[in-house]
Order: C-alpha cells, then sequence, then structure tokens
C-alpha cells in the first residue's frame, strides 16, 4: 500500500515539469515565426492592414517580443488561473474547455464501455475459435475497422440513421432540447447533457442527449473494437498456449473456466493498457467525428485553434491534454498491478 | 435487463420522431462562419454583421433589395437637399430622430445615443477595423488628405511621432498636461460635427464625403445606434472627451460590449455559445412592430453534409452551400434554391511593380536571366498586358465558379453605381495578342531570354490556386522558356511574404464596406490604397500622377453622374495599363426550404434578415 501512495505522490509531482516542458516546446516553436506570422492570428483579410495597422497591431499584441517573455506573460497568467484569451472563439480558454470538455468527457465515457466490453469479447471469442469460420468473420471484421477512414463510417452512419430513417441526428440536442438546456431552470451540475438531465429530472431531455450520442459512439466503438479484438485475440492465443492452461485442462476444469477463470485474466493486462491508452486519446478530443456528428467537444476546438493559430487556445488544450495523459497513465498503471499481482508499483 | 435496453430504444426511437422540423416559431440557419463579435465598433466580417444586423438599428436602412433607396429607421426621415435636410453643398445632414425607440433594456433612444454611437465608433478605432469608414468623413483632413484614424490627429496636435508616444509606458495615461490637451482638442474636433436640436440631430461635416448616407445605413456594423447610458454603466465610454484614449483600441478580451447587447433592433440575444450558436429572441417593443418569429437561430455547422441533411430534415431551413455542392441541393423536393444573385465583390490578379528582392525565393535569381524575374518585372507594361490577355477568364469561370460568376471589366462590380458594363471592355483572352506583348517586353530579351517565378496563394483556397496554374499552364504554352511555378502557403507565411512585399503576383479580393465605387476605386487605385500603396514604388509615383487627383475630385461634387465620369475614366486608365487583372464577380446563391417566407436579396446585407422572415 505504501509503494502503491508513494508511487502515485511520484507521479503527481512530475504533472508540473511535464506541462511546463510541453507548453515551453510549444512557445519554442513559435518563437520560429516572424511577427508577420503571429499576426495571422489577428487578420484574416489583408485590407485589415491598410495605412500603419501591421505595425499597430504587432505593437498592440506584442508579437515583436521574444518568445521567452512571451512564455513568461504566460505562466504569470497561469499563475493567477487564467489561460489566457482563445483568439479562435473569442473568449477566455478556461470557459472554452469548461463548456467543452464535460461533452467530449461524456462522449468518451460511453464509448469507452461498449470499447471495452464488446473489443475484448470479441477478441476473446475470435481466439477460442482460433481459425474456425468465426474468427476468420472476426478478423475481416476488425480489419475493416481498422481500414475505414472515420469520415467515411461518419458520413455513412450519418446518412443511414439520419438520412434515410430520421432517427439519430447529429449534434449535441435538439434544437427544443437546447432552449430548455441552456435555460436558466436548468442546473448544470457536471456539465455532462445526461447526467444534469437525469440530475434535473427531465427524461425527455436524457433520452435526447443519449439519442444524439448513439451515432458518435457507433463510429467511435468501430474504430477502437478493430484494435482492442486483435490485442485480445493475440494475448488470449498466447495465454491458451501456456502450460498453466494444459494443466488446467488435465485437471478436468470445464473450458468455460480454463477461458474465463484461466487465461482471459493475463490476457486482459496488454488490452488493458490499450483500453487505457484508447481513452486518453479520445479524451483529448475526437476531431473527425465531433466534426461530422457537429459536436461541440474539445476535439473540434483544438483543431480549429491550431489551424488558427490561436496559440492560447493550443497551450490550454495542451495542458488539459498533459494533465488527462499524466492521470490517465497513472490509472492504466495502478490497474495494471491490480489485474497482474506480478507487477509491482515501486 | 434486455427489458430495460429495449424500452429505452423505444424511448429514444419515440423521441427521434418528435421535433425533428424545427418549429415554426423558429427558423434556423446553418453556415460555416464564425461570429468574433458582437461590438458594431469591432465588426469588420459578415458573421459579426449578420449578428448585428438582428441586434441593432441604425439612423436609415436600405429599402428592400435596393442598394441605392433608403428608408426610414431610427431616423424618421432620409436626408436630401430637395427638403433642406441636407445642405451645405453635400456637408450637413438633418435627422429627426424617431420619438419612443426602445432600448432591449427599456430604455428610450435619445438624440444623444445617436451622437455618442457615432462617436464611440470613431474614437474605438481598433486597429484593422471598419472606423476608417466614419473617420474619413468626421474628421478634417490633414494636408488635403482624408484622416482614417483619429491617432493621426492626436499625435499631429501633440507633436509627436506615434500615438504611444503620447502616453506613459505600458499605460494610458499621458505623458503630460500638453499631451492630455491634444488628445482632448482631438476629440473636439470630431465633437464639432454633430449638433442636437431638439429631437434633430445635425451633422456638419467638415468636407462635402458623398457615401456618408452609405456609411449610415443599416449594413454598416460601426454606425448602429447605442444606449450611451448602459454601456457607461458596463464599463463602457461614458462620451466624455478627458478619457476616451483609454477606450481606443482595446484588445477584445477588453471590450464590455464583445458579448452583450443592448440595441434597439428587432431581436434580443437570448444567448450565444461560441463558436456553435447563437439565438435571438424576438423584442416586442420594437418600434415597426415584432417580428414574426419568436426565435431566430445561426449554427455553425462545419461539415456540408450534415448541413445538408439537416435541411432535408427540417432541421434547418437555410443552409450555406458551397458551389461544387450545388446539384446536391437542387430540384429537390422541398427545397427552393435561388441562384445568380450579384454580390458586391471583385477578385483581382495584382501585380507587384516592386517586388522586394531581399531573400525572395519567388523571383528566382532576380535578373532577366531567364532563372528569374527582376524585381520591377510587373513594372512594364507589356508584362502585364501580356499577362492580362493570356488569362482564360470564361473557362475560369466555368471550371471554378461553375458558371456562377462574371468577368468583371473594373473594380465597380455590376449592381453598384458607377458600373459602366460597355467602357472599358473586359479582357478576353488572346494567346496572339499575348505573345505580341511579351515579345515587346524588355526590347524583346524577355522573350529571347525566358523567366522564371513562383506564384504563390494561401492553401485551401482552389479558386486561387487554379488561376495561378492557369497562368502557369499558359505562359509555358506561349514560351517555353517561361517558367511559372506555383506554391501554396499557410495563411500565416502568405501573409507574412504580403506584408514584406515578396509576392510577384498573388490573387485578392475586395467586398463592399458600402455601396459606393469610392469604395473600390480608393483600396485598388489611390497611392494610399489598401492594395494601391502595397504595389511597389514605381505604381505609386504612377498613381500620384494620374489617380489620386481623380480619387480627390471625385469626392468633391455630390453630382453622381460627374463622379460615375470620373470613375469611368480612372477605370479607363487602369485598364489600358493592366494594372490589375480582373478575375471575377461572384454570384451568390441562397438556398433554404420552401415554406420559408419573406427572403429577400440585398448584397449590403451580411446573412438573412430574421426580422423579414417566417414560415
Amino acid at each position: 500500500m505504501f509503494h502503491l501512495v508513494s508511487f502515485i505522490i511520484r507521479r503527481l509531482l512530475l504533472l508540473p515539469v511535464t506541462l511546463l516542458g510541453l507548453t515551453f516546446l510549444i512557445f519554442f516553436f513559435t518563437s520560429f515565426l516572424s511577427p508577420y506570422q503571429l499576426l495571422s492570428a489577428y487578420v484574416q483579410d489583408p485590407r485589415q492592414l491598410q495605412g500603419g495597422n501591421v505595425e499597430k497591431l504587432i505593437e498592440k499584441y506584442g508579437l515583436k517580443d521574444n518568445f521567452m517573455m512571451r512564455y513568461g506573460r504566460w505562466l504569470g497568467q497561469i499563475s493567477h488561473g487564467n489561460l489566457g484569451w482563445s483568439l479562435s472563439l473569442n473568449e477566455p480558454v478556461s470557459k472554452v474547455i469548461e463548456e467543452r470538455f464535460p461533452a467530449t468527457l461524456e462522449l468518451t465515457i460511453y464509448a469507452i464501455i461498449p470499447v471495452i466490453f464488446i473489443g475484448i469479447w470479441l477478441g476473446v471469442v475470435a481466439a477460442v475459435h482460433h481459425n474456425d469460420a468465426i474468427d476468420q468473420v472476426l478478423r475481416v471484421f476488425a480489419l475493416l475497422g481498422y481500414s475505414i477512414p472515420s469520415f467515411v463510417l461518419g458520413l455513412l452512419i450519418l446518412f443511414v440513421f439520419y438520412g434515410v430513417l430520421g432517427w439519430l441526428p447529429p449534434g449535441r440536442l435538439d434544437q427544443w432540447a437546447q432552449m430548455i438546456f441552456f435555460s436558466k431552470n436548468f442546473h448544470h451540475y457536471t456539465g455532462l447533457a445526461t447526467i444534469d438531465a437525469l440530475l434535473n429530472g427531465n427524461i425527455p431531455i436524457f433520452l435526447d442527449a443519449l439519442k444524439h450520442l448513439i451515432s458518435p459512439i457507433l463510429t467511435l466503438s468501430y474504430l477502437s473494437w478493430a484494435g482492442l479484438l486483435r490485442i485480445t485475440r493475440s494475448s488470449m492465443l498466447e495465454s491458451l498456449g501456456q502450460d498453466y492452461i494444459r494443466t488446467a485442462r488435465a485437471k478436468g476444469l470445464s473450458e468455460k473456466v480454463v477461458v474465463n477463470k484461466h487465461a482471459k485474466r493475463n490476457a486482459l493486462i496488454p488490452a488493458t493498457t490499450v483500453a487505457g491508452l484508447m481513452f486518453i486519446g479520445m479524451l483529448g478530443g475526437v476531431i473527425i467525428t465531433e466534426t461530422i456528428f457537429n459536436y461541440p467537444g474539445i476535439g473540434s476546438f483544438a483543431a480549429q485553434a491550431a489551424a488558427q493559430f490561436d496559440y492560447a487556445g493550443v497551450l490550454g488544450v495542451a495542458v488539459i491534454y498533459g494533465l488527462v495523459t499524466v492521470i490517465g497513465n497513472l490509472i492504466v498503471d495502478i490497474s495494471y498491478a491490480i489485474i497482474d499481482p506480478r507487477v509491482r508499483l515501486g | 435487463m434486455k427489458k430495460s435496453i429495449a424500452i429505452l430504444a423505444v424511448a429514444i426511437l419515440v423521441l427521434s420522431g418528435m421535433s425533428v422540423m424545427a418549429s415554426s416559431n423558429m427558423i434556423v440557419e446553418e453556415t460555416i462562419g464564425l461570429i468574433p463579435t458582437l461590438d458594431p465598433a469591432w465588426s469588420y466580417d459578415t458573421g459579426s454583421g449578420e449578428a448585428i444586423w438582428q441586434l441593432y438599428d441604425n439612423l436609415i436602412q436600405y429599402d428592400g433589395s435596393s442598394i441605392s433607396e433608403f428608408k426610414p429607421m431610427v431616423s424618421t426621415n432620409i436626408p436630401n437637399e430637395k427638403d433642406g435636410t441636407i445642405l451645405d453643398n453635400g456637408k450637413t445632414y438633418i435627422f429627426h430622430i424617431r420619438p419612443n425607440v426602445y432600448f432591449h433594456n427599456g430604455d428610450v433612444l435619445t438624440p444623444e445615443d445617436v451622437v455618442y454611437s457615432l462617436e464611440r465608433a470613431v474614437i474605438f478605432d481598433r486597429a484593422g477595423g471598419p472606423s476608417w469608414m466614419l473617420a474619413e468623413p468626421l474628421l478634417p483632413t490633414i494636408n488635403g488628405a482624408y484622416v482614417d484614424s483619429i491617432e493621426q490627429w492626436a499625435t499631429k496636435l501633440a507633436g509627436v511621432k506615434k500615438f504611444n508616444d503620447l502616453f506613459v509606458d505600458g499605460t494610458r495615461t499621458p505623458k503630460n498636461e500638453k499631451y492630455r490637451q491634444a488628445l482632448i482638442d482631438t476629440f473636439n474636433l470630431l465633437a464639432k460635427a454633430f449638433e442636437i436640436k431638439g429631437n434633430d440631430v445635425i451633422i456638419h461635416l467638415p468636407h462635402a464625403y458623398p457615401p456618408f448616407l452609405y456609411i449610415l445605413a443599416h449594413g454598416v456594423s460601426e454606425s448602429s445606434m447605442l444606449d450611451k447610458k448602459w454601456l457607461s454603466e458596463k464599463n463602457g465610454w461614458n462620451g466624455k472627451a478627458g478619457n476616451w484614449w483609454i477606450y481606443h483600441n482595446p484588445t477584445r478580451e477588453k471590450d464590455p460590449l464583445y458579448s452583450i447587447e443592448n440595441g434597439t433592433g428587432p431581436f434580443t440575444l437570448d444567448r450565444w455559445t461560441k463558436g456553435r450558436e447563437i439565438v435571438f429572441k424576438r423584442f416586442d417593443k420594437y418600434w415597426a412592430g415584432p417580428a414574426k418569429i419568436e426565435y431566430g437561430v445561426i449554427k455553425k455547422v462545419p461539415e456540408f453534409t450534415t448541413r445538408k441533411l439537416e435541411l432535408l430534415r427540417g432541421s434547418a431551413d437555410t443552409i450555406y452551400v458551397p458551389r461544387q455542392y450545388m446539384e446536391q441541393v437542387e430540384n429537390v423536393s422541398g427545397i427552393k434554391v435561388i441562384k445568380g444573385l450579384p454580390v458586391l465583390s471583385v477578385d483581382v490578379g495584382v501585380f507587384n511593380f516592386n517586388v522586394n528582392s531581399k531573400g525572395n525565393p519567388y523571383i528566382g535569381s532576380g535578373n532577366l536571366d531567364g532563372r528569374g524575374i527582376p524585381a520591377d518585372f510587373f513594372s512594364d507594361e507589356n508584362v502585364r498586358l501580356a499577362f492580362n490577355y493570356l488569362f482564360p477568364y470564361n473557362a475560369f469561370i466555368k471550371q471554378v465558379w461553375v458558371g456562377q460568376a462574371m468577368v468583371p471589366n473594373s473594380v465597380i462590380p455590376k449592381g453598384l453605381f458607377g458600373y459602366n458594363a460597355k467602357t472599358p471592355a473586359p479582357f478576353t483572352q488572346n494567346l496572339v495578342k499575348a505573345t505580341e506583348y511579351f515579345k515587346k517586353a524588355y526590347n524583346g530579351q524577355l522573350w529571347k531570354k525566358g523567366f522564371t517565378m513562383t506564384l504563390v496563394y494561401n492553401s485551401g483556397n482552389t479558386q486561387r490556386q487554379t488561376a495561378c496554374e492557369m497562368i502557369k499552364y499558359y505562359t509555358r504554352r506561349i514560351n517555353p522558356k517561361f517558367h511559372v511555378n506555383v506554391v501554396s502557403e499557410l495563411w500565416a507565411s502568405f501573409l507574412d511574404d504580403y506584408a514584406n512585399g515578396k509576392l510577384p503576383f498573388f490573387v485578392v479580393g475586395w467586398s463592399a464596406d458600402y455601396p459606393d465605387p469610392y469604395d473600390f476605386e480608393q483600396p485598388f487605385y489611390s497611392s494610399k490604397g489598401a492594395y494601391g500603396s502595397t504595389l511597389g514604388a514605381n505604381y505609386v509615383e504612377w498613381a500620384k500622377k494620374n489617380m489620386d487627383t481623380l480619387l480627390v475630385k471625385s469626392m468633391k461634387t455630390v453630382n453622381q453622374s460627374n463622379r460615375a465620369e470620373i470613375y469611368n475614366k480612372m477605370n479607363i486608365l487602369a485598364h489600358n495599363h493592366a494594372i490589375y487583372m480582373f478575375l471575377d464577380q461572384p454570384l451568390s446563391m441562397h438556398v433554404q426550404r420552401s415554406d420559408l417566407k419573406g427572403w429577400y436579396y440585398n448584397p449590403m446585407r451580411p446573412g438573412i434578415d430574421f426580422y423579414s422572415l417566417s414560415k
């Protein structure tokens, strides 16, 4: 227990160093840009540069300052809890993150459940039926998941379930639900639409939010199942070939017990790591899925901020992503130790 | 468990049948643009302009689709010479302010609010913003030239070089009493333009400015009417001469009006989720009567397929459709497509007469040796004429614009006062003439030695890319010694090269700030114009001799036919000397559901007018 606590503390202490390094690197890269290039974040049309506006803008936003000065200013802001001003969305970065991160978190939480359970189950089934027809079908299924671009799958799902059937609309909520969701009487406890709807006792909004989540979840799940299926399948195959499995079978244990109790537990170790990393990856934002389904998450903001040289926005997302990665990895490491008693954190 | 899942699925399916159609008291527009601000004095883009249109009123407005006829708005009259509300040869304008016009918070609009609104637009003056439009008519000229920023008068009166020299470093505190007084005197110059007499606002321009009414009309955001009392309570400027510089050129985060509003327009701001959607709610005390719909919504939906499906399912009433996807929405039941709407904008190819050759990768060797071009390559008129004759205008319109554009003959777009369809005749592709001019250029040396240069476009802009590729193809076809490379750059790098004068040729566009030809002639042809001034020393010298005098003359008369004649003269001059390459004037289109009523087109209106719409 002591080892575990000390491990967690040490990893958490590394967090500020990691974030400092990450943000320093981003600032360092911007030092290669000229003041005019940095100006592009503020100017969308050359007509804005008429007269003496070029120099005025450069001076106004301190674009001639070296990157250390700008980094120092940014650190000063951060120390006051201010992540800066997003030029691409025109509001404080902290507010953008506060509004968008819960949406991504909600999508990720709902998506990761089917990803883990179905992905692992399919991997186990494929391994148990090694080289059978089921295995072949699942391998093709996995190959498709690997090969199909997310925008193609997303558009296909959108077309069928919304364009043709009219069941699953894009966005986070229907317009009528949004009018209620954003009204003063609706309390936002968590920022997660489904949970807040339940806490407000509003079942229609809960169902509406759920309805909007199905298509992006389907898209994300199919793309992720493939990876998890393959990892679980190969580690299951490896486990099933071990001596202790042969021993278990020789002892006369049923195949169900051999697979579930002896083989699966060991096979889950790499699958857990992959699932954890998938979860972290999704929390960083799923840009294409969010764009196709017009889902207002952190991924679409990150893409927009990067495209518009909104470095406050990029830095804000980097800080959040850094936090999620470090904490996510920590959780993966801990769960790894729990699943496999041979692993010791120290 | 299975039963619960089944119940949930059924509930979701039942719900999916509900509320798919946007309700009849709500109009939803889905588009791709962002709304950067709700502050009229900051706004200089279509997205903000569309939102501000719904929330604010101006003194006057365009009459329906017209861009030359006005209707009253906050003013009950349209000033004109006949009834004596335009006097002194176009220097005095009298507006009778409408009584009982309410701001959204219940305050009543006063003539003081009108004056405050226009003064604030001038003192606000954010760098790269629209303040120049009101500064030019309202501030006195300096050495005969219009003043496009209040800073110019402040620095002149204080005798300093830069505006920031007036203040203690890093602050907005004037360094001394002399500078403070200069700042106050500067404001007084502006304040002199306004007089309030009873319910009338009288504007005394220091000089005639023919497009002045257009600048005041609805559609120019910065001329919107603001509530002085309310805004000063919200940490905005209080209208006093003694502190205006604190509210001058702010950063967006320090602008109190960027995300709140208190206009007199037909809609109030219900909510604005940045980067996603803005919702307007009907203002029941609107002076012209409440809107027919209760809510107007503008949603940002970047993906076209998503927008299209939302339109087809009825979740959106109107959407933005890129030209290349036009066929996907045409002849679809329940969808109406209106095409061929002339936009007041032109796209031009710009010849840089004197390229900055220092470290310039786009001009090769920098000499006329076949491996590059000299820095003043485009100063040779024959070269410019040759390029104008080699371009395949019609193929460009067909291929890039899917036929939804026309070839302009000058900077004045069709539909605007001053447009002359006959003269000058637009350039058409004529490779024989192009060859002839290339052979004349540089006394035949260009034809003999050839050239190599690089054309740059900002990545993602396929229209500009195709224009450059077409030039590449035809130059090579005329003479195999002519080498044109085409490269794309990210916007940031493109802007860097543009600002440093490194681009030998590039494509830019210009859209009307207000519907007067001066707004096109000045930026393109004046030696101090937004584009004219960037064409290099040789052009600037030429423009000073040939264009500047004509421009000044065009603004000294209020006789519109005289003005049209002057602009035509300038256009012929520019055409004969092939100053620019006029590529296209786009035609716009509107896509909506058939049950949407009341839509009309006005090229000066950014986006749609929710007030006119119903279902």
